[in-house]
């Protein structure tokens, strides 16, 4: 009762307009998703659950514009009510109250208005222009340009072949995780024209994205991470998704300039014979064997022929060996030495987020929070079964934009958690808890299971659930404007 | 859902430890267990009690505001019907409030609390609760009589002589002459009611031993002498269980030889004495120490099963930490005192040997819940005829 009563009053609340600001900044004041959040909310006081508003120059602006708006509102609506009782203003008080009851409402739509014209008028046309002049700058590179496209693990990938690459040629990537059009065109202004490799990564979230892209940053070679269920609000089907990366194939100048991570069974159906295959196996002819891993890395051996070299990374477990096989095979046939691939191999460590090791208390926590598909749920649980540890613990809030495939990937994801011995489970409360549930039941899983309403005061408090000898496997992160 | 009660402050030289322990070891983690619903009790220096989910906020303590709490805050009372009931007044039309208490976490350092006092209450209000009964805690809190028990359970411990603050008073050079004719310096002088190291003083002279004895005697009226150790080592052994007991590592403060663990080093100097040169060691909420000890041979299982017989020896149950005194070269383990609520329950050590903030503060409710039922099921009250007969 005391709940429905906090949300019918939570729009009226002093903090409602910092809230409609940190929907708008949650979903980069794109207007689609920040509507699409509104219209879901049912309690206005219980928005910001696991971030808080950042009061950047953009934020303030719009606060002030939507506190000084809505107290416009209720300034004409007590003037309208003040009129009708003092001088019988026929109509004031219906018009007066609707005006103070609406304006929660009427302020969190006006306020899409001026994005929307500054997006339409102003920041989309100079994108456009940005992004065909670096059409230009693309085709006219002599360098090699790797595409790095997939569901998952592209990052990861690119940051890999950069820093192994990097040890013999000169080589630019895209940063961080900019990896849309407009965050090309800014890369390829940058550019100095003298790289002998140019590292593109390809965030698709669209049908048409990954063609879309080609055609603009000219690709000569290609990596494919992996297919899995990833942004299905916009491509329906992991097949549709799996198409559209494919499809950077086409503007290729040599198929066999494909390589594509054989792991992931969803691409596998889309490999055609030409394309080059990388794994757990090995890439481009190397063979690994002797692996070992541990909290601190990875070791191994590839070979080929008789070249044999005894690798050591800071990456965590065996779904690395693909990409570092691939990375070293690369550097190879670029002319780098046995030496400049072992000591780029050992340059390699975990990036922020994607399986990153860290020791609380005396307890190893992997933060693989970065992850958000199935394939690096399998990777992740993997990795927790190898381990060894006196307590393991597997923490999710579940995955996010799995559209018709939700049910499906939760259940499975609770299998694969079943599966990786894990002492206790962790899941933070949302619409996907119930599916990973039945998930682990159905794998007959003995554990414990701890299912939490608020998460951030999970991750906040971490230190207090763990002890020394603990691994604990932090899975995903589900923002606030997902329900 | 279970309510716990988290009685924490006192009328105590304790009081703040008493209050970080309630607030970052006790109270958030049973929070954090989503299984009880907790209620902070604060009981003031004047003694008066206060019952409010603001007393949660460590920024009340920190930032002085406690003050202007208690001053309009209206006192919380307590309710003893076949149970325990908190009630205070709910500022509403003269409402009043109540919660009835299932469970007592008393996290209470020092005198009325961590003495027996408490648990003597709880006793009589027949309800369960967290930590060693009245007998341990009274023995344990009396740092002579845990001595003499241990002692006499053929647990050893160092030479010692026992004085009242009145014969100080009136016969100073007496006892003075009885000290330097029995015992030998280095010397020790004590409260023996008061923990976390406070009031003691370490002397190596006659004079440093006359300030001693008036500095104990501030605090206290009785006044333990006793000798220091060779070669000394000093270890403690958190330890929990009623019947079956869990160690959990002993640790060894990382202190200069010519210091000691005093209340300044343990809480106000992150445990580093002498300018923070204590070496190596893990930071826990009392500072810098070894953990676990690096002893020699097999001094190391001779300490725990020392500390483990002395906890069984004053009657401990649900938790202590037993303090205990190493000649290195000799190998000879002493008993040196017990303490039934170790300042933040020692979770940092407890969390080095595998549990958890949130898996001790539960084992450590069950703990209390399973004495309690062990008590209930004993007869406590014997028919007889004797009132006929008047």
């Amino acid at each position: 009762m005391k709940q429905h009563l906090l949300a019918v009053v939570s729009p009226y609340l002093p903090m409602y307009p910092a809230t409609v600001v940190y929907m708008l900044q949650n979903t980069e004041y794109r207007a689609g998703p920040y509507l699409a959040w509104y219209w879901r909310t049912q309690n206005f006081a219980r928005v910001a659950a696991r971030r808080q508003l950042r009061l950047t120059w953009a934020a303030r602006l719009l606060l002030l514009a939507l506190t000084a708006g809505m107290l416009l509102e209720i300034a004409a609506g007590l003037l309208l009510i003040a009129l009708w009782y003092y001088r019988g203003f026929t109509g004031g008080w219906a018009f007066g109250l609707a005006l103070l009851v609406a304006y929660p409402v009427v302020w969190a739509h006006l306020v899409v208005v001026p994005l929307l014209l500054g997006r339409l008028c102003i920041v989309k046309p100079r994108e456009n222009r940005l992004i065909r002049a670096s059409e230009h700058i693309f085709r006219q590179h002599p360098g090699m340009k790797i595409a790095i496209a997939g569901s998952y693990g592209k990052t990861s990938m690119k940051e890999l072949l950069l820093q192994v690459l990097g040890e013999g040629k000169t080589v630019a990537a895209t940063p961080a995780n900019k990896n849309v059009a407009i965050s090309h065109a800014y890369f390829a202004k940058a550019l100095q024209g003298d790289e002998d490799i140019v590292l593109i990564e390809y965030g698709e979230g669209a049908p048409g994205d990954v063609a879309r892209f080609a055609r603009i940053t000219h690709p000569t070679h290609a990596v494919i991470t992996g297919v899995a269920a990833a942004h299905l609000d916009r491509y329906r089907t992991t097949q549709a998704a799996a198409e559209d990366i494919f499809s950077i194939a086409r503007f290729l100048p040599d198929k066999a300039h494909c390589y594509v991570n054989d792991e992931s069974a969803a691409a596998a159906p889309f490999i055609e014979p030409q394309f080059q295959r990388y794994g757990h196996g090995g890439a481009l002819g190397w063979k690994v064997t002797d692996v070992q891993v541990d909290i601190s890395g990875l070791s191994f051996v590839l070979a080929k022929g008789k070249r044999v070299l005894r690798l050591r990374s800071g990456l965590l477990g065996r779904h690395q060996l693909g990409p570092l096989s691939l990375a070293a095979a690369l550097a190879s046939e670029s002319g780098l030495s046995d030496g400049q691939i072992t000591a780029g191999i050992a340059r390699t460590k975990p990036f922020e987020h994607r399986m990153q090791p860290y020791m609380l208390g005396g307890a190893w926590i992997i933060d693989d929070t970065y992850n958000g598909n199935i394939e690096g749920i399998r990777a992740g649980t993997a990795l927790l079964r190898e381990l060894p540890a006196r307590r393991k613990l597997y923490v999710t809030p579940g995955l996010v934009d799995q559209g018709a495939e939700a049910a499906q990937n939760h259940a499975e994801m609770g299998q694969l958690i079943a599966a990786s011995g894990a002492d206790v489970v962790v899941l933070m409360q949302n619409s996907t808890t119930a599916d990973i549930r039945r998930g682990l039941a159905q794998a007959k899983y003995g554990g414990e299971v701890r299912v939490e309403p608020r998460p951030l005061d999970f991750y906040t408090n971490l230190a207090h659930f763990v002890s020394a000898g603990d691994l604990v496997l932090m899975q995903n992160d589900w923002p606030d404007n997902y329900a | 859902m279970e309510t716990i009660a988290v009685i924490f402050g006192g009328r105590s030289a304790e009081h703040d430890v008493s209050i970080v322990t309630a607030l970052a070891s006790v109270i958030k983690p049973l929070e954090l267990t989503r299984k009880y619903r907790v209620e902070a009790v604060y009981i003031a220096k004047d003694g008066a009690w206060y019952w409010d989910e603001k007393l949660k906020d460590i920024a009340l303590f920190t930032s002085g505001r406690i003050q202007d709490f208690i001053h309009k805050a209206p006192a919380a009372s307590v309710q003893f019907d076949g149970g325990m009931t908190l009630v205070k007044a709910s500022g509403i039309a003269g409402r009043k409030t109540v919660r009835k208490i299932d469970v007592v976490f008393p996290a209470m350092h020092g005198t009325y609390g961590e003495d027996g006092a408490l648990a003597g209450l709880l006793d009589m209000a027949g309800i369960p609760y967290v930590g060693c009964g009245l007998a341990a805690s009274a023995l344990a809190m009396d740092k002579v009589l845990a001595k003499q028990v241990a002692a006499a359970h053929g647990i050893p411990v160092t030479e010692f002589l026992v004085f009242d603050r009145r014969e100080l008073e009136h016969e100073p050079a007496a006892a003075l002459r009885s000290i330097t004719q029995t015992l030998r310096y280095p010397l020790f002088i004590k409260p023996a009611h008061l923990g976390s190291s406070i009031g003691i003083t370490r002397a190596a002279d006659e004079t440093a031993l006359r300030n001693g004895m008036e500095v104990a005697a501030h605090y206290d009226d009785k006044i333990l002498v006793e000798e220091g150790v060779p070669n000394l080592i000093e270890v403690t052994l958190p330890v929990m269980g009623n019947g079956r007991l869990t160690p959990a590592l002993l640790e060894r403060p990382l202190t200069r030889a010519e210091d000691f663990f005093d209340f300044e080093t343990k809480y106000l100097q992150g445990g580093k004495k002498g300018g923070g040169k204590a070496g190596k060691g893990t930071k826990g909420a009392q500072g810098y120490s070894e953990l676990p000890a690096k002893l020699p041979g097999d001094l190391y299982g001779r300490a725990e099963a020392a500390g483990l017989a002395a906890y069984r020896a004053l009657g401990c149950s649900g938790i202590a930490r037993v303090d205990m005194l190493i000649d290195a070269k000799a190998e000879k383990i002493y008993f040196n005192e017990i303490n039934p609520l170790p300042g933040d329950l020692y979770a940092h050590n407890w969390n080095r040997a595998g549990v958890s903030n949130v898996d001790l503060v539960q084992k450590l409710v069950q703990l209390g819940k399973e004495r309690h039922q062990e008590r209930a099921s004993l007869a406590t009250t014997f028919t007889t005829n004797y009132l006929q007969q008047f």
